[in-house]
């Protein structure tokens, strides 16, 4: 498939150009609009590849637990697609390699990958902040997006790169999961609850604007449930 | 339809994550502001408040009135803001049957030669489209602007396309559409694309590339819990 990614940074969306004969699978609700005559098949994971394990874990990662697998007609078609938040989108052609990708960046990728959960994922009851992430392995473009800018950080030897700013990064890098401060009172009462420190050679992207943050700002000012 | 004329002068800037629009009313000449949306302007400009056609902006949440704009002696000076930050389009309608349909949150100004009128799109066609419930028709002769939730995309129809309803901005008269559910029955409760549009013809279609019911859903979680005391 090939991608455009349209009015950057800001409001971003992504159109695909479907060839006939490929399909593309997308997050639940990601979709905008496509051609008439593309087809779409509801799955918990891969598609004709079932699995209540492998939804449930989706649905622990606090990604809806469906994909929505995309097959245009005859002659191709496009599907454009983006996120629920404000933000940039990106593009990564995977070469037979993994990218680990933070549960809510991910919109869309060629139905070839496989899209898994390579970790339980972590949730502090005390900071209600919580780490999901998903494994993406195979050949093939994934196409995610962030909530405010994309940037990139090349490591190289060491990195700390607080765990709500993670968009994605490569398998090449080795991670453990700390806290910030040097005791949890203070990495809570910081607001930094977890971090990711990186290891090795490889990129991390990262997002300008942390989503969780953005949301306990604008939680105070609703009526309470 | 054309986007190249005006009877105004006038300047969207900001584009296309904060448009905001400018326009220079000669005087004596009047102009229709969506309700709220004046941010800024002369002092010679006066204002009346009317209601706009039908009961339909009532169940849509959307104020029943509108605000007319007079430059009074002078030229004057209008800003307007929609509520929502986003794209902004003009268009030009030429009378006769020259008819552009709009989400009804999308309105944000027009000449007085435009007649707005909200439309009920019926229970086949609207019942399970959300926002597509009721439209605003636009027809006449004068200049119109909407805004978008997000950037806009533009399209350019001329079989058939499928977008979903949350995004519909703006269609021009030459197409039709059926609300329809998409893949199987599966899908409809499990896909979280609900319902589409299936739109047919020739014509034009503007579509926004964010929502705002997604968005309220996505803060919902983060609501304070009640105090049970």
């Amino acid at each position: 498939m090939e991608v455009e990614l349209m009015h950057q940074p800001g409001n971003s969306a992504a159109r695909m150009i479907i060839p006939a004969g490929e399909t593309v699978t997308a997050e639940a609700g990601a979709m905008i609009s496509m051609s008439s005559d593309v087809q779409i098949e509801t799955t918990t994971h891969k598609r004709g590849k079932g699995g209540v394990m492998k939804a449930l874990r989706r649905m622990l990662s606090g990604e809806s637990m469906f994909l929505n697998h995309f097959t245009p007609g005859a002659n191709g078609g496009e599907v454009i697609v983006a996120a629920t938040l404000a933000g940039d989108m990106m593009v990564y052609d995977l070469d037979d390699e993994e990218l680990v990708v933070q549960s809510g960046s991910f919109v869309a990728c060629e139905e070839q990958l496989d899209v898994d959960m390579n970790w339980q994922g972590f949730k502090s009851l005390l900071s209600g902040e919580s780490v999901f992430w998903l494994r993406i392995r195979g050949t093939g473009k994934v196409v995610l997006s962030s909530f405010g800018a994309i940037y990139q950080l090349s490591v190289d030897s060491e990195q700390i790169v607080d765990t709500g700013h993670i968009v994605a990064f490569n398998e090449t890098l080795d991670f453990t999961i700390s806290k910030a401060g040097k005791s949890w009172l203070q990495s809570i009462l910081g607001g930094e609850g977890f971090v990711c420190r990186f290891n090795g050679r490889g990129t991390v992207w990262c997002q300008s604007h942390n989503a969780s943050s953005f949301g306990r700002n604008l939680g105070p000012m609703l009526k309470p449930r | 339809m054309r986007d190249d004329t005006s009877e105004f002068e006038f300047e969207v800037s900001c584009k296309p994550d904060f448009a905001y629009l400018n326009v220079q009313v000669p005087a004596g000449v009047t102009l229709k502001v969506e309700s709220s949306a004046m941010a800024c302007m002369d002092t010679n400009m006066k204002m009346k408040t009317k209601m706009r056609g039908g009961l339909g902006r009532m169940f849509t949440g959307e104020s029943l009135f509108i605000n007319e704009f007079t430059a009074e002696g002078a030229p004057a000076e209008i800003g307007i803001a929609p509520g929502a930050p986003g794209d902004l389009a003009h268009v030009y309608l030429e009378g006769g049957d020259d008819e552009i349909y709009l989400q009804n949150s999308g309105y944000v100004a027009s000449s007085v030669g435009v007649d707005l009128a909200t439309k009920w799109q019926g229970l086949v066609k609207g019942f399970f489209g959300g926002e597509g419930l009721f439209l605003v028709k636009a027809t006449g002769t004068g200049d119109l602007w909407f805004s978008t939730f997000g950037a806009m995309i533009e399209v350019d129809v001329e079989d058939e396309y499928v977008v979903d309803t949350a995004y519909i901005v703006a269609f021009t008269a030459g197409l039709d559409y059926k609300v329809s559910r998409v893949g199987g029955y599966k899908s409809l409760f499990l896909s979280g694309e609900g319902f589409v549009a299936r739109f047919s013809g020739q014509g034009k279609l503007w579509i926004q590339t964010r929502q705002l019911p997604a968005f309220g859903a996505w803060v919902l979680p983060f609501r304070p819990v009640k105090d049970p005391g």
